[in-house]
């Protein structure tokens, strides 16, 4: 047996790649930059591809494999692109001016981190014996955390675009969720659930690109003016 | 029942003074390879590996010239520094996964020799009243004061996993658990330790080991009043504690190859693998240096604060996954 085959080498990569998630997440908190941003969303949703590809590997679940498939095309290639585009056309690079400053955003994210993990201990069960089925269990509170610093950056930030990479982000976690726990929803929902995601990123895209052209910014605190 | 306690107390001696040979006479080369790695990689020829050693010898041989207004302090500062490194030293498995003093103190023992050492190099900075010593003494301690809490949440963050904060527990979990370096603590708590690395070895993100510029210098402004053999104490002290803190950064978290005794085949085998281990972490750190620029001083703290941050989070995913 090689030793990529042996589950525990594959439960540590999955743990690596999650805390990886949680550090890119935790960066894209304090970043100001907006390609950055963009970039490491990007980074993000290759990592959650390849544990996605990871659990499909181990369990031998081609239909995990087609969520990858799909992660790779919509959320590392398509929308990235899009909004790398987008941010260039508009021109703004930098400067997302966060409601509340860097050190108290981390120190924000680290009490979410700590509640995700209260939250999953309630569904930890120790005494599950490790092989193929129970490969990314221990991914549930990274997932939460995800999700909940996700909803926090789109509290935290004005512009219109940046609130949409918070959005996507979240969902990063949802699909973690779903993925480490229940390998993923079938095939037809999981289809939808990126058509979704595309369409939406795309549908806010434009938005974006309206408020901009409308308002002459993307600071959607200016959005409770009303303007004829 | 005596002749046996004899046999190991010598044995132990006999650890120790290796040990404390091989660091002494180590620390000068990795301090050369670094430079030779980067003037490579900079393609440039650069001097000799053996040039520190000269270097060393040269100091070592000249007259000393000790300012008037210096108390003992100054006298004292190089032996304290180099005392307290080469302690340090001892309490980290090196070629052989018990450390000859691991009996004696774990990672807080060796964490806060470095400080004491420090301590004395700052207030040896401030003693001679001289305007270059006090800022680099006051640079130094803004630095340290960050670097510190990093780097001991980030060794907590691997004694908790091994369950002790014995350096030499710590590398005998490593190496009986297969896989353990990929896990997300020991990972988190290795890159904030490379930070801490580079900051307290003094490398080009944070200073400049190499130039005498008085607008960014911290480590070479402490150390401006010393001359002839105090500063050779010095300069071999902070080899030597590159020499620890790579070590540990090598041992700790991919202890492959340490041996578990001390026997002369096993020690050979596990001094080639600290070399190789040793020269792919200066790789790295040549590669770090070569790609960077020389960050402003104010920056620096911020740099700090990510490795802060990488090793508190490498502290929760301990609990976050479980083990």
């Amino acid at each position: 047996m090689h030793f990529w085959q042996d589950p525990q080498f594959g439960n540590r990569m999955i743990t690596l790649m999650a805390a990886l998630l949680l550090v890119l997440q935790i960066m894209m908190v304090t970043q100001r930059w907006l390609i950055t941003s963009i970039r490491a969303f990007a980074l993000q949703s290759f990592l959650l591809a390849c544990i996605a590809t990871t659990i499909a590997y181990y369990n031998n679940a081609p239909h995990i494999y087609a969520a990858a498939a799909l992660m790779l095309v919509v959320k590392v290639i398509l929308l990235p692109v899009h909004f790398e585009r987008l941010a260039r056309h508009i021109e703004i690079h930098q400067e997302i001016e966060p409601l509340v400053n860097a050190p108290i955003s981390v120190i924000t994210a680290g009490l979410l981190t700590l509640m995700a993990y209260v939250v999953a201990e309630s569904f930890h069960r120790p005494d599950e014996p490790l092989g193929p089925a129970s490969l990314g269990h221990n991914t549930l509170a990274v997932a939460i955390a995800i999700f909940l610093i996700g909803f926090f950056m789109m509290l935290n930030r004005r512009k219109a675009l940046s609130q949409v990479l918070a959005l996507l982000s979240l969902e990063n976690g949802i699909f973690l969720a779903a993925i480490s726990l229940t390998y993923g929803m079938p095939m037809i929902v999981e289809v939808g659930i990126f058509f979704d995601v595309l369409v939406g990123g795309v549908v806010l895209a434009i938005l974006v690109h309206q408020i901009r052209d409308t308002f002459d910014s993307m600071d959607v605190s200016r959005l409770t003016r009303l303007k004829g | 029942m005596i002749a046996n306690l004899i046999a190991n107390m010598i044995a132990q001696i006999l650890q120790t003074v290796f040990q404390v040979a091989l660091v002494l006479l180590l620390s000068p080369l990795v301090t050369g390879l670094n430079r030779t790695l980067k003037a490579r990689v900079q393609t440039r020829r650069g001097p000799s590996l053996l040039q520190p050693y000269r270097d060393l010898y040269k100091l070592l041989g000249k007259g000393m010239v000790i300012p008037n207004t210096a108390s003992w302090i100054f006298t004292a500062t190089p032996f304290v520094l180099f005392t307290t490194v080469l302690l340090a030293s001892l309490l980290i498995p090196t070629i052989s996964a018990q450390a000859p003093l691991s009996l004696y103190g774990g990672v807080l023992a060796m964490v806060y020799l470095l400080a004491l050492g420090r301590f004395f190099l700052a207030l040896g900075g401030l003693d001679t009243g001289s305007s270059f010593g006090g800022l680099g003494s006051s640079r130094e301690m803004t630095i340290s004061a960050i670097a510190e809490p990093a780097l001991m949440l980030a060794v907590f963050a691997v004694a908790i996993g091994a369950g002790s904060t014995n350096l030499s527990l710590v590398a005998q979990a490593g190496l009986g658990q297969s896989w353990r370096f990929l896990a997300p603590s020991q990972m988190l708590a290795f890159a904030a330790l490379f930070i801490v690395l580079i900051a307290e070895t003094g490398r080009i993100p944070v200073d400049n080991p190499a130039t005498h510029l008085e607008l960014t210098m911290i480590h070479e402004a402490m150390i401006l009043e010393y001359s002839g053999p105090y500063l050779a104490l010095i300069e071999w002290a902070a080899a030597i504690k590159q020499l620890v803190l790579m070590t540990l950064l090598v041992n700790v978290f991919f202890p492959f190859g340490l041996s578990a005794s001390w026997t002369p085949l096993a020690l050979t085998a596990s001094l080639g693998w600290f070399l190789f281990k040793l020269l792919l972490l200066s790789l790295i750190v040549a590669a770090v240096e070569v790609t960077n620029a020389k960050m402003r001083l104010f920056r620096v703290p911020e740099l700090l604060a990510i490795a802060f941050v990488l090793s508190a989070l490498a502290l929760v995913s301990t609990f976050l996954f479980q083990g």
